[in-house]
């Protein structure tokens, strides 16, 4: 797709250059240099190649804080996804990080590895290899070993939703076959090797004869809610967030939970939040853990600010700034505790939590939700 | 015929019968003089709309002091008397030309006519569903209309801007004082009754040597909360002498309007009144500056240009291209305003005593319901529809629109169109072959 066409799609010859998306944009307030409404207006001035031989591409977090602002309603977060997708094949790239690791690691997925993912899930609970519920794990497996480094213990999320799906009577699927989602490769430009991944995981789960597929990730889930279904049409079954999942227990009364947490404050993500405009499901939960010790950061849903980097690339002192702040801010509501609901925010803001002193636990929501089940 | 509604329409051009309900005002308007003695000894308050929530008003009341005709209305709901079936009496008591009628009830009233002019206005647009904005979140972002009423002699702070913090703040330290001469003045009577400070009955009492008596729990229990109370009320009384009328403020144009979100059109007459109203501030205390945040100024009018310079010149007006981001707030109450100045390419942060949205014109509330009485369309934007080459006509011959409730316009723009409408209707009226039998209007 040219920069014509991409300008297009995402309708920014709307743009006003009102500039409430750089005023907006996290990146913006960090490295001056970067702002969405020059790079619309570079686009619509015919320097769209300037733009393309330009690292600061991948610098865009595509949190959709613009996006959710702008007046003329221009998917700015796509626009860029768009225009890295050219950048690509002109020999741009983006600065990977972790040494490009992750992507070698879902590029490898797309030629038929084996690989043992079910082992910790039968540790935890019941899994079965067919039913009606598909619980897509998603890269957890591999943050366990990639980021056994900061204390990220990212299986045991995966483990206790098997443990709170069994508790609620649900054996669900867990799949050694399952891949990827491919939300990287796309945001990073490479759709090739997002539909290879996307199609193979179409094929496990209708395979699976599943009628509803669970989601802990936020990025798994938005990435089926919008681009599975944009790239390959209607999927076959259902897609929920485990969230939402979890409020409908609580309305059967399948699972109940002690109300006893700390003083807790909570992160949207960006692909949970506005991307895909779950908020009240995790308040929910946290209300019923913690009562009025759950308290906000004053930037919250609509809000929120990114966690600093995302599609493993371009992490700067710029993310290490923004996050550090957004730390900031979670310390500033007098909460001892910040819950995340996303593994990447988890990772990313324990990182920059290593770097300095700072009274403040970082801690899963469905984890969180684990202990306290009664 | 205010305070009415329209209930039922029928007929056509020429001939048009309508169902009017004249509510009850339980005074009656002939005899009212509009004195307002009654106001003055209602015991019963409440927020005041006009005021736009912003001062308080009595359940016997004046919509507005200009208000036609001058006279008084009973809010039924809140009337002790009327609404809460208590006995009160009050106003009646004192009305010297005996104007107040608890028996009054709705009339209906049938009217003939040949044309119909709708002039029904326009509602401000709720800027709460813009979250960046923090409307209703920040006590010190407001509206234009209610920065329109803090900043009127007759409003809720006689024209003094005072921050709405700082009147909740008063609110808070009000209620306090209250309980605490309540607790004084039982405190009084014991340290009388038994001869003793509190102080020293305290000491006493903690150190188990007060001995026995019927009142001491009671006694303690009141010392304790009368402590309470001023411990609470210090900081609160620290803040409120610190505390000053907004100087510098923050205007945001475009507020709900050229917004894809919400609506698409622009309101047209926001420009003008933000100019306005820093204009007002600057006159009422020359220290007082603005920024005014916009996308451009549409100064669009006779002379209207001419008066932004002029702002920008004599009023301390700062003009800044740049479209609002967020709004966050400072622990002193104080909004902060980040923006890209789009003119030097950066993004800034501001901290202002009060920021004021120019919030969007948006077709009043009753238009939906009306244009179904009526048999009227309406446009996209859901104001009553009408084509550009004949702007005062509706989609039903015989009625015609003015004003706001066609679309955004100022003020003599409306009365312009008022005037046009007038003599559509009158061109009507004297050549319908029906005219003869209806009055007009």
């Amino acid at each position: 797709m040219n920069i014509e066409d991409a300008a297009q799609a995402t309708q920014t010859y709307y743009c006003l250059d009102c500039g409430v998306c750089t005023g907006s944009c996290p990146v913006s307030r960090v490295l001056p240099s970067f702002s969405p409404r020059i790079m619309v207006e570079k686009a619509l001035l015919g320097l769209g190649d300037e733009l393309l031989k330009d690292r600061d591409l991948w610098s865009c977090l595509t949190c959709s804080r613009c996006f959710e602002r702008c007046p003329s309603s221009i998917d700015f977060p796509e626009f860029m996804r768009l225009l890295r997708e050219e950048a690509i094949k002109l020999g741009t790239q983006p600065a990977y990080s972790h040494h490009g690791m992750l992507q070698t690691i879902m590029e490898l997925q797309t030629q038929g590895i084996n690989q043992r993912k079910t082992d910790w899930a039968r540790e935890a609970g019941k899994v079965a290899e067919k039913g009606d519920t598909f619980f897509f794990v998603g890269c957890m497996p591999y943050f366990q070993v990639i980021f056994r480094y900061l204390g990220v213990d990212s299986l045991s999320v995966s483990q206790n939703i098997i443990k709170i799906l069994n508790g609620a009577g649900i054996e669900p699927v867990v799949s050694d076959d399952e891949h990827c989602c491919g939300h990287d490769m796309l945001w990073n430009g490479q759709v090739e090797t997002f539909e290879k991944l996307a199609s193979h995981n179409l094929e496990v789960i209708r395979a699976s004869g599943a009628k509803r597929v669970v989601f802990n990730c936020p990025e798994g889930f938005y990435t089926f809610k919008r681009h599975y279904t944009e790239h390959f049409g209607d999927l076959g079954f259902e897609i929920i967030h485990f969230y939402d999942l979890v409020a409908q227990m609580f309305e059967e009364g399948s699972i109940s939970v002690e109300n006893g947490v700390g003083p807790i404050t909570y992160h949207d993500p960006c692909r949970l939040g506005r991307m895909a405009k779950v908020y009240d499901g995790p308040r929910d939960i946290l209300t019923r853990l913690a009562g009025d010790n759950f308290v906000e950061m004053e930037r919250n849903r609509e809000n929120a600010v990114c966690c600093g980097t995302s599609g493993w690339a371009n992490c700067s002192t710029g993310s290490k700034q923004i996050q550090v702040e957004r730390l900031k801010e979670a310390q500033a509501t007098g909460a001892k505790t910040l819950v995340t609901a996303c593994q990447k925010c988890q990772i990313h803001l324990t990182c920059a939590l290593s770097n300095f002193e700072m009274d403040l636990e970082l801690k899963d929501l469905t984890s969180l939700l684990a202990e306290a089940i009664t | 015929m205010t305070y009415s509604h329209l209930e039922e329409v029928s007929g056509e051009v020429g001939a048009f019968q309508l169902k009017v309900r004249k509510k009850a005002r339980y005074v009656n308007e002939d005899l009212c003089t509009g004195c307002g003695a009654c106001v003055e000894k209602c015991p019963t308050t409440v927020e005041d709309a006009f005021n736009v929530g912003l001062g308080e008003r009595k359940a016997i009341y004046k919509y507005f002091p200009q208000g036609i005709p001058s006279t008084h209305c009973i809010d039924a709901e809140n009337c002790r008397q009327l609404g809460q079936g208590k006995k009160c009496g009050i106003c009646a008591k004192v009305c010297q030309a005996g104007a107040v009628d608890y028996e009054q009830q709705d009339q209906f009233v049938d009217l003939e006519v040949g044309a119909i002019v709708l002039a029904t206005g326009y509602d401000v647009f709720d800027p709460s569903v813009i979250p960046e904005y923090g409307y209703g979140r920040i006590d010190n972002v407001v509206t234009a209309i209610e920065f329109e009423r803090l900043l009127s002699a007759s409003g809720p702070t006689h024209g003094h801007l005072d921050r709405p913090s700082e009147l909740a703040l008063r609110v808070e330290i009000a209620a306090l004082d209250k309980d605490l001469k309540k607790f004084n003045r039982q405190i009084d009577k014991l340290e009388e009754k038994h001869g003793k400070k509190t102080a020293e009955f305290v000491k006493e009492f903690k150190a188990g040597q007060a001995g026995e008596d019927g009142d001491f729990e009671r006694w303690a229990s009141l010392a304790e909360k009368a402590a309470v109370a001023e411990e609470k009320l210090a900081p609160l009384n620290k803040k409120e002498a610190a505390a000053h009328t907004a100087k510098k403020l923050a205007f945001i144009q475009c507020v709900g309007s050229r917004d894809f979100r919400f609506n698409r059109f622009c309101s047209s007459y926001c420009c003008m009144h933000s100019v306005k109203e820093a204009m007002i501030a600057h006159e009422h205390d020359n220290e007082t500056t603005s920024s005014i945040f916009c996308m451009d100024l549409r100064a669009v009018g006779r002379g209207f240009e001419e008066y932004k310079l002029r702002g920008g010149k004599s009023a301390n007006i700062q003009y800044i291209r740049g479209r609002v981001a967020e709004i966050t707030e400072d622990e002193a109450h104080n909004p902060i305003v980040w923006y890209e100045s789009t003119t030097t390419r950066t993004v800034e942060h501001e901290t202002f005593d009060m920021v004021v949205l120019a919030t969007a014109c948006v077709p009043s509330a009753g238009t939906p319901k009306l244009a179904e009485l009526m048999g009227l369309d309406l446009d996209e934007n859901g104001f009553f529809k009408t084509d550009s080459l004949i702007p005062l006509d509706t989609s039903r011959p015989g009625i015609f629109v003015c004003g706001c409730a066609q679309g955004p316009m100022d003020i003599p723009e409306s009365v312009a169109q008022a005037s046009s409408a007038a003599a559509r209707a009158a061109e009507v009226v004297f050549t319908a072959p029906k005219a003869a039998s209806g009055g007009g209007k």
